[in-house]
């Protein structure tokens, strides 16, 4: 047995994976509260996928990636809205910032330790926020911005829902298609061996700090387009929805731990538990009392940190192995 | 110089509450590493504690303290072995699990009080004395002078008891505490309880200055870690300074920059001080297993 | 220019070290060294604990910097080069306390090595399957690194040192805490090792190792160089058996 399953059954097998991910939208694609958590669960998973590229496999525990999303959501929409830019273009540019500033700004904590880094980009994440309502011209401040309901292709704007649930899949399905090709070369290797070890890395020949930049950079893109999409989604942005730690920021990382971190398909699987579950508790406890679907969350998250460590895909994967064993 | 002064004052009184709510925080975090995110949700949990014996038994909030800190210390209790312990040497995932714990207690207490803010009433409100334009109320004076005293009581025990030895023993060095016959679980469960009965405390005292809301927790987090950080991690006295430092540079960053950005500078002294010196700015917690990875 | 090449290489040495100095807030850790080793040789450094042979260690391997001194690999200064570029440059090591990548299998482990080299997947991991067969790890080639015994890591330090495809290859104390038959396999191996050209710096408590197959020996006493010369009759230099097996007969 190869260390390294062939190719093409791999991407065949994670092709496959994605393509039941459609089937609930074949199934749904008529009730719009369905789809709408659907366009969800989808852009909540490529995020998640995107975050765990630093953030599992790299083991660097960053809780300021909702900042990464904020400027991919401002970029577009401002272009849009000053430029007529179609954010179909407007996209790349706030991809490229944020490859920019994410190891400009992580370069310097990633001699922190895991605690103390996650401690520091979440002052960075606060840090976005305050600038966020203070920069009124790019942001529109504490107000935010509105983007009108103008359909068409080029405006990336659209009547028909299902269009949006596609376009999020195809995100979803660029992240996850991202960290295989990243993960099945020598650079994904290479992340692996940076968490496990740094001095072991460092003394295999790797340039542990380039590996660490590389990785962020790509991480921090990825979450940027994610903010672009969300944006033109639901046209309206303002500071505390970009910069919510409960709903932006901690919740990739949330999803990729129910999921189970560092593995290729639990951040997917982690969104189609989580964000479901999360908008139906929502619709059904809300309107009752407000707070109570968040109380489940809440306590859904202790009890994942105290018993899942590794997750779903992590119980899978024990689950698999002990079966294997005990047949071989 | 009317003004400067002034401005002083503010930043003097901003930084006993800051102070005042990073004490707990100080003994979890500063000193056995737990990162603890709901941190901010105790001293909430403290206020609205301070509430409840207000509305229910008439209770002045600075007598209700006598309830508040041991209830407190339960809760530290019941945190500590059924979130904390278990997670003792994971980090990230005490990010997970406290902030799960932030989650709940925000909204058991927003599902019990429906958004209702409140407030807490006591008569030393109606006491105030003038510094220049400043009108300093009773609460403020009795945060700073609580906040001072607390220190010294602390830093007294930390220096005195047997207890607050095995503490400080535990935070230079795990393994040689071990060694000592210091039963270091003993002493983890001990602080966090501890911590969490003066987070309860510092909720109590604040509670007649703020109207309470849930979420008010937020509030408090990020500057509690800012503190403790900037003071040196565990030190108590740099805790106190650190707290001064903070609030005085937000109350000069208002006035002289932006009201806008005013925290948004000290994020940045934060941030800044992590990086280059995490050891804090009165670092005396020499080891490199502080904040740096291990340097060999 | 071929004339100049060949007397560079003629005159000087492979690897050299020269005064190097490594003071701590004051304490000198390594005070003055220099020695040079040959293409081709073994050479143990030894001396009682806290003689700074771990210093000097880190010094050689690029996780500390030299206070002054020189480190050359092939007449390239190497002192101030991170741990990374070193390895690039044929610097291959291991750690006292072995550090597998516990997440990932065995021949993970050494591919990570072997990227240096063979950039590709599938050549990588060809490369270090030939490499797991040479230390004896090729049966345990897909299990989990934290799976492994204590000898067996060692083994994988050393496999992931080799798949560098080092031209000296470091050992931080190699052998301790294997029991004597793992030694004499160990030594066995590293015998094999150097049979195909591979020059071997080894840092060695085990004074039964050092005389089985180092050359030359070096010894280090409060971190200064206090002896060297061929194994058999350094081991028997008075001062030699005062500082070393008189401290250890004591601790």
């Amino acid at each position: 047995m190869s260390a390294i399953p062939s190719t093409t059954r791999t991407w065949c097998l994670y092709a496959g994976g994605l393509l039941v991910t459609l089937l609930p939208l074949a199934v749904l694609s008529g009730d719009l509260f369905w789809v709408n958590i659907l366009i969800y669960t989808y852009l909540f998973a490529g995020l998640a996928v995107a975050w765990n590229i630093i953030g599992g496999f790299g083991g660097q525990f960053s809780l300021g990636h909702g900042v990464f999303f904020a400027v991919g959501a401002y970029m577009t929409a401002r272009l849009y809205l000053g430029w007529e830019i179609s954010p179909w273009l407007g996209m790349i540019p706030g991809a490229l910032l944020c490859a920019t500033i994410g190891p400009l700004v992580f370069w310097p904590t990633f001699r922190l330790k895991g605690s103390f880094f996650a401690i520091a980009t979440l002052a960075f994440n606060e840090v976005g926020l305050v600038m966020a309502n203070y920069l009124h011209t790019v942001t529109g401040g504490p107000r935010g911005l509105q983007i009108p309901f103008k359909a068409g292709l080029g405006n990336m704007i659209f009547a028909d829902q299902c269009i949006w649930a596609l376009i999020m899949f195809g995100f979803m399905a660029l992240c996850v298609a991202i960290t295989i090709v990243l993960m099945r070369s020598r650079l994904g290797y290479y992340l692996l061996a940076v968490r496990e070890d740094e001095e072991a890395a460092h003394a295999a020949g790797i340039d542990v700090t380039r590996v660490k930049l590389r990785d962020t950079a790509l991480s921090a893109a990825l979450a940027s387009i994610g903010g672009s999409l969300f944006a033109m989604y639901i046209r309206t942005i303002d500071p505390p929805t970009l910069f919510s730690l409960a709903d932006i920021g901690v919740k990739f990382a949330l999803i990729a731990l129910i999921g189970g971190i560092g593995t290729i398909i639990g951040p997917v699987l982690g969104a189609f538990l989580i964000i479901p579950a999360e908008s139906y508790l929502r619709a059904v406890m809300g309107g009752g009392l407000p707070g109570l679907h968040l109380v489940v969350m809440g306590g859904v998250m202790l009890l994942a940190a105290l018993f899942m460590r590794r997750g779903v895909a992590g119980a899978l994967d024990a689950l698999w192995r002990r079966r294997s064993r005990s047949a071989s | 110089m009317e003004t400067l002064l002034n401005v002083l004052v503010v930043g003097i009184l901003l930084g006993g509450i800051y102070g005042l709510v990073s004490i707990g925080l100080n003994l979890i975090f500063g000193v056995i590493r737990i990162v603890n995110f709901a941190q901010g949700e105790l001293v909430m949990l403290g206020m609205y504690g301070a509430f409840l014996a207000y509305s229910m038994l008439g209770l002045d909030p600075y007598v209700s303290t006598l309830i508040v800190m041991p209830a407190m210390f339960l809760f530290g209790v019941i945190v500590q072995r059924v979130a904390i312990q278990p997670l003792q040497a994971e980090s990230s995932m005490q990010i997970f699990a406290t902030f799960g714990l932030l989650t709940v207690l925000q909204n058991v207490v927003l599902v019990f009080t429906r958004g209702e803010g409140y407030s807490v009433a006591t008569k030393v409100a109606s006491f105030s004395i003038a510094i220049g334009e400043i009108r300093i109320t009773g609460t403020h004076l009795i945060i700073l002078i609580a906040v001072t005293a607390i220190s010294v009581l602390l830093h007294l025990f930390l220096q005195r008891t047997l207890m607050g030895k095995s503490i400080r023993a535990v935070t230079q060095d795990r393994q040689a505490a071990r060694l000592m016959g210091i039963n270091v679980e003993r002493t983890f469960m001990v602080t966090f309880d501890i911590g969490s009965a003066l987070a309860g405390l510092a909720g109590a005292l604040i509670a007649p200055i703020y109207t309470l809301s849930p979420g008010i927790g937020d509030n408090f987090i990020l500057a509690a870690f800012a503190v403790v950080v900037l003071g040196g991690l565990g030190s108590v006295a740099g805790a106190w300074a650190g707290g001064m430092i903070v609030g005085i540079v937000e109350a000069f960053a208002g006035y002289y920059i932006d009201p806008e950005l005013k925290q948004a500078i000290w994020f940045l002294i934060f941030l800044l001080v992590l990086v280059i010196r995490p050891t804090g700015l009165s670092g005396q917690v020499g080891a490199e297993e502080v904040g740096f990875r291990e340097q060999s | 220019m071929a004339a100049a090449l060949e007397k560079r290489l003629m005159t000087e040495p492979f690897f050299s070290v020269r005064n190097v100095v490594k003071r701590f807030a004051g304490l000198v850790a390594v005070d003055n060294v220099s020695f040079d080793v040959s293409r081709g040789e073994i050479v143990s450094i030894i001396g009682p604990n806290g003689a700074g042979k771990t210093t000097l260690f880190n010094l050689l391997t690029g996780q500390l910097a030299p206070n002054s001194g020189e480190v050359r690999l092939n007449g390239a200064l190497i002192n101030n080069l991170p741990p990374d570029q070193r390895a690039k440059l044929g610097l291959g090591r291991t750690f006292q306390i072995a550090k597998p990548l516990i997440a990932l299998t065995v021949i993970e482990n050494t591919m990570m090595g072997a990227f240096l080299r063979y950039p590709g997947l599938r050549a990588s991991e060809k490369r270090a399957l030939a490499i797991l067969e040479q230390v004896g790890l090729a049966d345990r080639a897909n299990v989990r690194a934290s799976e492994l015994t204590l000898s067996e890591r060692r083994r994988l330090e050393v496999s992931r040192a080799l798949a560098l495809e080092p031209q000296l290859l470091l050992l931080d104390k190699v052998m301790a805490g294997l029991n004597p038959s793992e030694v004499t396999e160990s030594i066995a191996l590293f015998r094999r090792l150097h049979d195909t050209g591979l020059t071997i710096l080894l840092i060695e408590h085990n004074l039964k190792v050092v005389r089985a197959f180092s050359e030359r020996v070096i010894v280090l006493d409060h971190g200064a160089k206090i002896a060297e010369g061929d194994a058999t009759t350094i081991l028997s230099t008075p001062a030699v058996v005062t500082a070393y097996v008189g401290t250890r007969k004591r601790a």
